[in-house]
């Protein structure tokens, strides 16, 4: 006998404005089309948010391999949001774990989940998967067709991104799934109130587990 | 003796309740959740609290009791 299905929820997308013009900022390492300098889609907010912590841990995690050449990968944590009718996603921090990778494939281990897990509870704020990073070593940003078929398969929502990092040519590339195959979104980085702002011209090593 | 839990997908915060039989596998709670999101099942775990739950334990050999909430994670790949 299969498992019965007894019903289902699906949360509320909360209104809320995306971070100030003045606490963000385009990051340095920018390259796809359409990403630098892109001017806000109406009304005024980018699809895509990633905080300073979670950017600066994402590159460090891409940097901390690039002597052995290996990719690196990892979840984004955040929540999704609408402003003025549009929506858009913001990353407030990641979770990763031990990995099997190359210098082209990457997957979580799987004697590494329980480790993935113990990260995600760790995390201070009520989240969801908002996406995935991964790097490429040396081979510039763009999603393949592996990486395409991951987007298609689990991050198929409007509001899943998906961030590629190049920590050797110093290059970096959010992007989503739209009508027909992945896509490049613009994004900013932001840092709250208390915060230093961020510049993104040097590496602060940051643990994952901060 | 069956037993309802909760799954929620860690993707989207949608939540799942399902009816579990002791015999009823982890792999086709797994499959159940994702057909109900239209997912493909094998790009998927699925965790209670740290623990990871393999595929072809019963609901008895998982330990999944009354009210317990399961989640699903993606077991995302790159190249």
């Amino acid at each position: 006998m299969t498992p019965t299905i007894l019903g289902g929820r699906q949360p509320d997308i909360e209104n809320r404005p995306p971070p100030p013009k003045e606490r963000t900022t385009e990051h340095k390492w920018l390259v796809e089309p359409g990403q630098r300098n892109s001017p806000d889609p109406e009304p005024g907010c980018k699809p895509l948010y990633i905080s300073k912590i979670a950017e600066e841990k994402m590159r460090n995690h891409a940097a901390s391999k690039v002597h052995e050449r290996l990719e690196v990968m990892g979840l984004m944590l955040g929540q999704v949001f609408i402003h003025e009718g549009v929506e858009y996603t913001m990353v407030r921090d990641v979770a990763t774990t031990d990995l099997d990778a190359s210098s082209t494939r990457v997957r979580f281990r799987r004697d590494g989940f329980e480790k993935l897990f113990a990260s995600l509870d760790d995390i201070g704020f009520d989240h969801i998967v908002a996406g995935w990073y991964h790097s490429h070593p040396g081979h510039g940003v763009f999603m393949s067709p592996t990486d395409v078929d991951t987007q298609k398969v689990m991050f198929s929502s409007s509001f899943h991104r998906a961030v590629v990092i190049d920590p050797i040519n110093k290059e970096i590339g959010a992007y989503r799934l739209g009508r027909i195959d992945v896509e490049p979104v613009p994004f900013a980085i932001y840092w709250e109130e208390h915060q230093n702002p961020y510049y993104g011209t040097s590496v602060r090593k940051r643990a994952l587990s901060d | 003796m069956s037993v309802r839990v909760r799954v929620r997908n860690a993707e989207t915060g949608s939540t799942v309740d399902m009816e579990l039989e002791e015999e009823n596998t982890v792999q086709e709670i797994i499959e159940g959740a994702a057909g109900y999101w239209e997912k493909d099942a094998g790009a998927y775990v699925i965790r209670k609290g740290k623990k990871l739950l393999r595929g072809q334990q019963t609901v008895l050999e998982a330990s999944i009791t009354h009210s317990d909430d399961l989640e699903l994670i993606p077991d995302p790949e790159g190249g």
